[in-house]
This record gives structure tokens, C-alpha cells and sequence, in this order.
């Protein structure tokens, strides 16, 4: 019997396939939600201090201002990030677990033609997203590896040259699935203006994490 | 896109799943959802603690001061905090890291992470600031970057001055109280000082202002950010003397205290905040102000 493993691992690419596709969106996304951690911060001050304004102008709604005191600012506006990246997760990470293998040239001709059909920009915002922070990924995935290289084995080049191998490969095989899986996904997506609030400033902060 | 390729995916999707395992909040969920239903301990940290790169855990309270800081030691002391050691120890460590590696923060890295991870994490990150040195660096990091990210952030408290004169009074400590206006036990979560309407209030570090807004409850509210998980805020204020986004200098008038909002009479509601937390300011002084019967929040 001939042992073949490129084979034997075909047979199983169905599986490892849509979970890596999501893994490299879920690091993305947290890649883009953590570098303007600090602008929601920023954000979160702002409406919590125009509310406090509002809540403390009547003795009944006054007690509202200690919802968010001082003490749980931070928090919240933490646990505001953690549900922005989870939300995205859930809008574009979670779909690549659809993720259905298919002939590349097939792929591509499916890709063409969804975007020559798709006239509403609000359906283009998922795959965009996905595309953007996907990108982000690569790079994220590409830079733990690099040092984790780097600081385990103490060979500069070679950390080097992996994260750069780890990057192009990423990008030739795996984000270019991604933005696919999520092109054939937003044809079918519901709820658009709800996700383009949700992704729409992931898009911007996962250009702002790309290096 | 080659379909002959099956191993390479498979090495690819293994990576991706590993970074996502341990560098986010959703891996983190899948850990923790994981170690329930099978009844084992996770290693996942809380879903909060992965924003920030890790730096973001509040220190624990640390050890009570017997003489005054000089300022250049406060790092040290916040070092020697985390570390259980003695400032003396850790000082000269820290200086030479910091001579090398150019920053403070890159010879916190240093100090409890490794020179190399500190050299490799200041070769590779955008800024010297200490997230960012944290987010260059490889998972499994976490433990040591929380730990040098608290000490930081004592150093950081270590380093801030007084915003009002040493002589004013405390009229409410920090800590669980009776509340003077609404009954019941709370916690008090800074210090009161009395002081009459007008008094100069100034910033006790650099910083930028996050916040210069007014509430019932709060009164003219004006919060500073010193950086390194470090905040301060003045609440109750007569007058405002900066606005929002604000550069401002250690030293400098920030504000005029007064009796807005909810108290019972003029004085200063003084906090410190690290990574969120509030903590008694009393800790970072050798010094401590004399208490008073007298106004409060």
C-alpha cells in the first residue's frame, strides 16, 4: 500500500480548512480591535460624559450617572471592544466555517461573477472586511512567528526568512479563500446595515494594524 | 490556490489556529468553554485582559511606604513591588537595560521578560511605549509583559505628586464607608480633601486630559490620563482650566477646586485609577496628609 501523506491530508482538508480560514479572521479582527483600543476608550468617555450630563439635569434619572462611574469607565469600555471584535467574529470569522472546497479555477469564475451581480456597496462590506482583516492577519500570524522564532532558536535570518515565507504563503493561499468564502456568503447575508456599523471602522482599524 | 498543495494548508491553517488559541479573546472563550465541559482548569485569561496586548492587569496593592521616593527610583520601586525584591536591587538594572535599549519601558521588558525579548521586541515594534514593545512579542509572553506592565504602573503612582498643598486635610479616606448623603456602606474610591472654593488644583503628573466634562453627581469632573495603565481624576471642581485632549504638565493649574455636584461642601474627590482599578492614593506616599472631620462625597 502506498503511503502517501499529501493525499492523506487531502482527504481531511474539509476539516482544517474553514477552521484555519476562521483562526486567521478571529486574529485579524483582535489585531484591528486592539490597536484602537485606545480610540474607543476615547469614544466611550465622550458618550458616557454627554449622558451624564443628560441623566444628572433631573433628581429621578440622577442615580443613572453611577452606572457607569468612574471605576466601571474602563471596563466598559473594554467590554465595548470585546463585543465589537466578537460581533465581528461572529459576521465574518464564523462564515469561513461554511468554507466549501472547489475547483480553483471554479473559485475564481464564482468570484467574478458574484461581483459583476452585486450592485448594493452594503453587501460588498463583508467581503471587504474580511479581505482587510484577513490581511491583517497574515501579518499578525506572520510576526508571532517571527518571534517566536527569533527568541527560541536565536537565528535572526531565519526568523527572518520564515516570517517573510509564512506572509507571501498566507497571502497566496489562504486570504484570497477567505475574501472568496465571504463574497459567496454575502450574497445570501442578511442584516446588512447592522454589519457595515460593525465593520465598516474594522476595515479602517485593520489598515491601521497592517505593518 | 494550488489544490496540490494539502500539506503546506495544513501547516498554514495549524499556525493560524495556534496564534488564534492564544492571542485572542475568542480563542480564549473556546479555551474556557473547553476546560468547563471537560472539568480541568483553563489557561485562557479573562476575555478583558487581551486588549491592550496584555498590559492591562491591576497590580496588586503594593507594600507600604517607609520613606519618600526620589523620583528617579519610583520605576525601580514599582519593580521591586511586582518582583518582591529591594529598589537597590532592581535600580541598577534597570538603568543599564534602559541605557542599552533606550527606554524605560523597553528595560521593564528586560527586567522581567529577558534581554533578548527585550531587544527583540524594540527592533521589531512601532513605538517604545510599552503596549506596543508587548504586541511585538510571540504568545506566551503574556505573564511577564502583565508583570512588567504593573510595574510600570506603580512606578508610574510612585512618580505623581500632590494635586493640592501638603497641608489640606483628608476629610474622607479612601476604602468601604458609610456614605454621607445616600446611608449605607460603599466604597469610597479616592480621597477627599477639604480646601476652600478657588483653590489652585494642579496636575500631580504629565498627562493628557480624557475628560473635562460636568454631571450632578461628579460636579466639573476632569480626568487625566499619565499613560502606562495610569489615571487621575478630580471631581467637584469650581473651574475648569483645560479641555479635552489637552497636553498638560506635571505641576501645572488644571483646575479650581470647589462643591459642584453631589457633596456636602467644598473640597477636592482625588483618585488614582491603574488599568482601571481604583487604588489608595496614600499608598504611593511616605507622607501621608492629616484627616479632618469636614467636607465630602
Amino acid at each position: 500500500m502506498q503511503w502517501n501523506v499529501a493525499e492523506r491530508v487531502g482527504r481531511v482538508r474539509w476539516i482544517f480548512l474553514p477552521l484555519g480560514l476562521c483562526a486567521l479572521v478571529a486574529v485579524g479582527a483582535h489585531a484591528s480591535a486592539d490597536v484602537v483600543g485606545d480610540r474607543v476608550l476615547w469614544a466611550v468617555d465622550r458618550v458616557d460624559a454627554f449622558f451624564d450630563w443628560i441623566w444628572s439635569a433631573w433628581s429621578f434619572t440622577a442615580p443613572l450617572v453611577d452606572l457607569v462611574g468612574l471605576t466601571q469607565r474602563t471596563w466598559f469600555a473594554r467590554a465595548v471592544a470585546l463585543a465589537w471584535e466578537l460581533a465581528a467574529d461572529a459576521l465574518i470569522a464564523i462564515p469561513m466555517l461554511g468554507y466549501g472546497e472547489r475547483d480553483p479555477a471554479a473559485e475564481w469564475k464564482m468570484a467574478r461573477d458574484l461581483l459583476r451581480r452585486t450592485r448594493s456597496p452594503l453587501r460588498m462590506v463583508r467581503p471587504v472586511a474580511t479581505l482587510m482583516v484577513a490581511l491583517a492577519g497574515a501579518f499578525a500570524v506572520s510576526r508571532m512567528v517571527q518571534g517566536s522564532m527569533q527568541l527560541s532558536l536565536h537565528v535572526v535570518w531565519l526568523a527572518a526568512i520564515a516570517r517573510a515565507a509564512l506572509l507571501v504563503t498566507l497571502l497566496v493561499v489562504l486570504v484570497p479563500r477567505a475574501a472568496f468564502r465571504s463574497l459567496e456568503h454575502a450574497r445570501t447575508a442578511r442584516h446588512l446595515v447592522p454589519a457595515a456599523v460593525v465593520l465598516v471602522p474594522l476595515i479602517l482599524a485593520a489598515v491601521l494594524s497592517l505593518r | 490556490m494550488n489544490r496540490r498543495t494539502p500539506v503546506v494548508e495544513l501547516v498554514l491553517c495549524a499556525i493560524c489556529l495556534w496564534a488564534a488559541w492564544y492571542r485572542t479573546p475568542a480563542g480564549a472563550l473556546v479555551r474556557s468553554v473547553g476546560a468547563w465541559m471537560l472539568g480541568t482548569r483553563t489557561t485562557a485569561r479573562p476575555l478583558l485582559a487581551y486588549f491592550g496586548a496584555g498590559t492591562l492587569v491591576p497590580p496588586r496593592p503594593p507594600p507600604i511606604l517607609t520613606g519618600p521616593i526620589p523620583a528617579a527610583q519610583a520605576l525601580a520601586y514599582g519593580a521591586a513591588a511586582i518582583l518582591d525584591g529591594r529598589p537597590a536591587e532592581v535600580a541598577p538594572r534597570l538603568r543599564e537595560a534602559a541605557g542599552q535599549l533606550g527606554s524605560d519601558d523597553a528595560a521593564l521588558v528586560a527586567v522581567f521578560c529577558g534581554e533578548d525579548a527585550a531587544r527583540y521586541a524594540v527592533d521589531h515594534a512601532r513605538s517604545s511605549a510599552l503596549d506596543d514593545l508587548a504586541r511585538a512579542l510571540p504568545p506566551r509572553s503574556e505573564q511577564c509583559i502583565a508583570r512588567a506592565a504593573q510595574a510600570a504602573m506603580l512606578g508610574g503612582a510612585y512618580a505623581l505628586g500632590w494635586p493640592l498643598p501638603e497641608s489640606v486635610r483628608i476629610t474622607s479616606p479612601f476604602g468601604v464607608r458609610e456614605h454621607p448623603m445616600l446611608g449605607g456602606m460603599r466604597m469610597h474610591t479616592g480621597v477627599d480633601l477639604g480646601t476652600a472654593v478657588g483653590t489652585p488644583v494642579r496636575a500631580v503628573g504629565a498627562g493628557v486630559v480624557r475628560r473635562a466634562s460636568s454631571d450632578g453627581i461628579n460636579g466639573r469632573i476632569l480626568i487625566l490620563d499619565h499613560g502606562r495603565g495610569v489615571v487621575t481624576t478630580y471631581c467637584h471642581n469650581d473651574a475648569l482650566l483645560v479641555r479635552d485632549g489637552q497636553r498638560v504638565e506635571r505641576g501645572q493649574m488644571i483646575a479650581r477646586s470647589g462643591s459642584t455636584g453631589r457633596t456636602t461642601g467644598p473640597h477636592l474627590h482625588y483618585q488614582i485609577d491603574l488599568a482601571g482599578e481604583p487604588v489608595d492614593p496614600l499608598r504611593f506616599r511616605a507622607q501621608h496628609p492629616k484627616t479632618a472631620a469636614g467636607p465630602t462625597d
